[in-house]
């Protein structure tokens, strides 16, 4: 076992980690942390998947934009030391267990046998043809993307008008 | 050099598998709705990086499985936006983000 691969497996269990205390924790900013942790380890991921610009859009907009929005939401809900645990029951732990196993042990068999084990070390998209692809074929889902944000800007800015109406 | 570890493509579809798994337990588990949240992206990011994977391993002669979580993290970054908003409206009127409790909607 060589380094890389050391650092392979280092990356996949903190990002198993993370996933487990987003969603064991009993504190929403030890989820939020958790969070953090898997992004990272899935832009490893992305490293070994040979996309580095892959990598650092993940950290750009999750690390750097979702989990400070999380973070600001946090801080602004304001008193949940009030409940620090989020109490809840034993029956719905297991009824979350059984739903999750159920879902993967459906997909198990299916990545087992459909796909091939053995990888194709043969892989050179570049960052220049991520691009080339954006501009030549998929214009519409681009232009569609920028239209959704615009959008999605204007219904957060709404939801701050109303509630200040509100009060 | 195909029999190295990161040359595997299953631990990579078993990451994302259980990303999902993580993802779907926290939804159901979850009692806040930011705790809900945080599952969703989980499924998301899983999603991600089973596309990318799959770019990877199983036509590695075009990128559309990387413009498609580019796609992805687009939609995300939105959906977190709004969803952030609405919680901070729901958290506004009734004093409490637990998602059990909401039932005007059901009325």
């Amino acid at each position: 076992m060589n380094l890389g691969e050391i650092i392979f497996l280092i990356t996949i269990v903190a990002t198993l980690g993370g996933a487990a205390m987003a969603v064991l924790s009993g504190s929403i900013i030890y989820a939020m942390m958790g969070l953090v942790t898997t992004m990272f380890g899935i832009a490893g991921l992305y490293v070994y998947l040979d996309n580095p610009f892959l990598s650092m859009m993940q950290i750009l907009i999750y690390v750097g934009a979702v989990s400070v929005l999380i973070a600001f939401a946090i801080m602004l809900i304001g008193p949940l030391y009030r409940k620090p645990k989020e109490w809840t029951t034993v029956g719905k732990f297991v009824a979350a267990l059984g739903v999750a196993l159920v879902s993967l042990f459906m997909f198990v068999r299916f990545v087992m046998e459909t796909f091939p084990r053995a990888g194709n070390p043969s892989f050179k998209i570049t960052t220049k043809e991520i691009g080339r692809l954006f501009f030549n074929n998929l214009v519409l889902p681009f232009e569609l993307i920028s239209l959704l944000v615009v959008v999605a800007i204007l219904g957060a800015i709404m939801l701050a008008l109303f509630s200040r109406g509100n009060k | 050099m195909t029999d190295l570890l990161y040359n595997n493509q299953h631990i990579y579809l078993f990451v994302a598998l259980l990303l999902l798994f993580f993802g779907i337990a926290g939804v159901v588990y979850r009692r806040t709705l930011i705790g809900m949240l945080v599952s969703m992206e989980l499924i998301m990011n899983g999603a991600g990086l089973n596309l990318v994977a799959l770019n990877r391993f199983v036509s590695p002669e075009n990128g559309y499985g990387m413009a498609f979580t580019l796609i992805i993290m687009g939609i995300a970054a939105a959906e977190a936006a709004i969803a952030l908003g609405i919680i901070m409206l729901i958290f506004k009127k009734y004093k409490h983000i637990e998602g059990g409790d909401l039932k005007e909607m059901k009325d």
